[in-house]
């Protein structure tokens, strides 16, 4: 019976997966960029001004400083990190010709010759060597965590830098390929201090150069013409990035032509947007995995059997289906399916109501018990509160939902003031990103708000570290992923779509599922 | 006229003193950390530790406030946590918008109240009246977000006739400015109009009934002439004290026009700082809405005076 029951949510995982896989690939064939590959002879043409619209203001122009997911946006088209990923989520070379690793604890890179920064110096071993300094001692570097297995930096020669590590970190490539390993000129970041987070003149090395910044009105880059990658672009003139907050008024922008890109199109308005002939959308899957953290450190979910209960009870293809609108996949632990370290043959946890009283006994609460939530006051959050109340209340469990802003989320999640707190995270290119910082034993303020700490877990996650073999760690997350559905450090809802939206005008864009807007090769039709 | 300023002028200072308490305690009693909402993405401890040091956020509540208060008497509103950039400069480049969306939307105001209220008063009970009366109505019920979008499906998307969202300086470029503040100046402007529409009308109607009224009409003045010269004036006193209360809130509080339209304004500023738990530019910005809100009160009172010569010589 549990070997059947096994199998069929095996399939439905799979189907689910491929549904996702299949999403994805019929409205490739209606994207830009793939349009623009299927008419290859139409050649791409310069010029044109790309109007992009955004949800937020950047916050930074600073990528050593930056925690913003919306900075990274700009950035993949200002800076360039020393890898870089490729649509299957490959490393590939950046501003790093090639890299060797002599020994775990190593790793040499061949740099990028003749590659200038904007403010006219070279790019070359001291500015990478300058780069790991600044990011591991500068006072606000929200890297430092990311560099932290990186002990000492040595210039081999102009071109060649050793990394020295700490410890082995097989994460440490895909870490490199967004803002921890993106080059930043010495000149400019030592002559402009503090000012270098509003104004990026001179700063990267990438296909545009930072124009200007008006705050909350637009930020302006424009085509570097002496970018060292010759193939390709850059095409666009330039690229005038707005931030339009109201996710109606964008799309409506988009509609009537004011803005030609967005960069999230929200589940409700997916539907409505395919079916308008004057906008393409592309379903961009993504790393994120949105989830709920439970509070082991305090009743009532400092009892396993009741974490249990939880989760047995909510229905998540329900919740994928009913709140999120199906442009997402039911999550089966914090891997999305983009990734290569998913395992699909671990099916997402089934709602069982007969699990559900057997947990409730067992956790010495068979009349059910009442819990808080705490979430985001936003309305797809809300609306999928309300369902896993709903749910929950037909299992015996009587949940209360507290809703509060995004500061007030965190400084509960870090203080560990919660029972049950939302969590969304917007996901890394390699597994350790999405697992380590949220189950490994850490004492003090971590991103584990759940205050697990399991041997077990944590042998797991430094042994994922260690090993250089991406077969070798894939088995190894499978047994990760299987631990976190018994210990239950957070409750797997969705693995969420990230649909973008563009003009049809826009050709050449290439989606890479860390939902990063590259628009080195875009052009204007 | 110089005294009764200053006299003015000095009784705020309680008010302020009163208002920069209330923000500083409630602002900083709101759950919610502006270095954890800052680095939501750190893990390092220690960072966030320098930072709160560094930042002086480490230290009681009562210091915190003693510190900002020494700086407001020097003329410093301190720098934002967030873009460490002086509030002062926050505000400046953001006042000019929210100046140039309240005055467009009080014009706009005016120019659709002024006709709609006399004539309401002065042909009570007609049709006209009752179309101003279901104007007021419409205007004070529909909520700002829904005539924003209605009137951008209107006119930005099916017609196609002004942007939709963002912002242009009619300073710098008039024609292209004024399109961009036309619909969120049209949004604010139409909820403003209904208020001062039914005010008129009701200060009009008393003014008509007065007992100098009948004296102009018996003197054989025209109907205009009466209305002009006679209830109008006096019917002004109401619909200033609710301009003057409007353009504070114009200013700081159009939030929800902003957001929609995208304009880079005061309350957008505010509500952003809010979200951010950038302490110094939410205190400091709410100071300055307090300081805007105090000025438009006294300016109303001078009106006043220049209206009914009665109040100036009180």
């Amino acid at each position: 019976m549990a070997a059947r029951q096994s199998d069929a949510t095996h399939s439905e995982s799979r189907r689910d997966f491929l549904r996702l896989a299949a999403l994805a690939g019929a409205s490739s064939a209606l994207v830009p960029g793939a349009a623009g590959r299927a008419w290859a002879q139409e050649t791409p043409k310069k010029g044109g001004t790309l109007r992009v619209g955004f949800y937020i203001e950047a916050a930074t122009m600073d990528p050593h400083l930056s925690g913003s997911k919306i900075d990274r946006q700009v950035y993949h088209n200002i800076y360039e990190p020393l890898v870089v990923l490729d649509a299957n989520l490959g490393i590939k070379p950046g501003l790093a010709e090639s890299w060797q690793q002599p020994d775990p604890k190593t790793v040499v890179f061949k740099l990028r010759r003749g590659v200038k920064f904007h403010d006219g110096t070279d790019f070359n071993a001291e500015a990478v060597k300058f780069n790991f300094n600044r990011m591991k001692t500068e006072a606000k570097s929200v890297r430092k965590g990311e560099v932290a297995s990186i002990d000492t930096v040595d210039v081999v020669d102009a071109y060649t830098v050793r990394l020295n590590l700490k410890r082995p970190d097989a994460a440490l490539l895909a870490t490199l390929t967004d803002r921890a390993g993106m080059m930043v000129s010495p000149k400019t970041a030592q002559e402009r201090g503090p000012e270098l987070e509003r104004n990026a003149k001179g700063a990267g090395t990438g296909p545009f150069v930072f124009v200007e910044w008006v705050k909350d009105d637009h930020l302006l880059i424009r085509r570097n013409d002496n970018y060292w990658n010759k193939q390709g672009g850059p095409y666009l003139e330039q690229i005038r990035y707005r931030p339009i907050p109201d996710d109606t008024v964008k799309l409506q922008s988009l509609q009537a032509g004011e803005i030609q890109v967005m960069d999230y199109v929200q589940p409700r308005d997916v539907a409505a947007v395919k079916a308008d002939k004057n906008v393409v959308v592309l379903d961009v899957p993504s790393l994120a995995d949105f989830a709920y953290q439970l509070n082991h450190t305090r009743p009532p979910f400092d009892n396993k059997a009741l974490r249990q209960a939880v989760a047995y009870s909510l229905d998540l293809e329900q919740i994928v289906k009913g709140v999120w609108l199906n442009v997402g996949v039911p999550a089966n632990g914090p891997i999305p399916p983009t990734s290569w370290a998913y395992d699909r043959s671990i099916p997402f946890m089934k709602r069982d109501l007969a699990k559900v009283k057997a947990k409730l006994a067992e956790g010495g609460k068979a009349g059910g018990f009442t819990f808080t939530m705490t979430t985001n006051n936003i309305p797809i959050n809300v609306q999928e509160a309300e369902v896993i109340q709903a749910q929950l209340a037909e299992a015996g469990i009587t949940m209360k939902i507290k809703l509060v802003d995004s500061a007030t989320l965190i400084s509960d999640g870090n203080g560990k003031n919660f029972e049950m707190i939302s969590y969304q995270w917007s996901g890394r290119p390699d597994p350790d990103g999405n697992t380590y910082q949220f189950y490994k034993t850490t004492p003090g303020t971590s991103l584990n708000w759940s205050g697990i700490s399991n041997p077990q877990i944590d042998a797991l996650l430094d042994k994922s570290r260690e090993t250089s073999s991406q077969a070798e760690r894939k088995k190894l997350f499978s047994q990760l992923v299987r631990i976190l559905q018994e210990e239950l450090p957070m409750i797997f809802i969705v693995h969420p779509i990230e649909p973008k939206a563009f003009s049809p005008r826009v050709q050449g864009y290439d989606p890479i599922p860390d939902g990063m807007m590259r628009f080195k090769d875009v052009w204007l039709k | 006229m110089g005294l009764l300023i200053l006299r003015r002028l000095v009784a705020t200072i309680p008010v302020l003193l009163l208002v920069t308490a209330g923000v500083f305690a409630l602002i900083h009693l709101t759950p919610g950390d502006p270095i954890d909402a800052m680095m939501a993405e750190s893990v390092d401890d220690s960072v966030k530790r320098e930072l709160r040091q560094t930042l002086g956020l480490d230290r009681p509540l009562h210091l915190q406030y003693a510190t900002w208060m020494g700086r407001l008497l020097r003329g410093d509103l301190g720098r934002s946590i967030r873009n460490q950039e002086p509030v002062i400069e926050n505000v400046a480049r953001r006042i000019k918008p929210s100046l140039q969306l309240a005055g467009l939307a009080m014009a706009i105001s005016l120019l659709v109240a002024t006709p709609i209220g006399i004539l309401s008063a002065a042909r009570r009970n007609s049709t006209l009246d009752r179309f101003g009366t279901s104007f007021a109505l419409f205007g004070i019920c529909m909520p700002n977000f829904l005539i924003a979008l209605l009137l951008i499906f209107l006119f930005g998307v099916t017609l196609r006739w002004l942007p939709i969202s963002g912002y242009v300086d009619p300073m710098e470029e008039l024609w292209d400015g004024l399109r961009s503040l036309a619909l969120p100046a049209i949004t604010l402007g139409l909820a403003l109009a209904a208020v001062i529409t039914r005010t008129l009308r009701s200060s009009m109607l008393e003014a008509l009934s007065e007992d100098y009224i009948r004296t102009a009409r018996a003197k054989g003045l025209s109907d205009g002439a009466v209305i002009r010269r006679h209830a109008l004036k006096n019917a002004l006193i109401p619909v200033v004290t609710v301009l003057g209360l409007q353009l504070g809130t114009l200013i700081g509080g159009a939030v929800i026009t902003e957001y929609v339209f995208a304009l880079p304004g005061v309350g957008r500023l505010v509500v952003d700082a809010v979200f951010a738990r950038d302490y110094p530019l939410v205190q400091g910005v709410v100071l300055l809405i307090a300081v805007g809100f105090i000025l438009s009160n006294l300016m109303v009172d001078l009106l006043y005076g220049w209206i009914d010569p009665r109040i100036r010589h009180r």
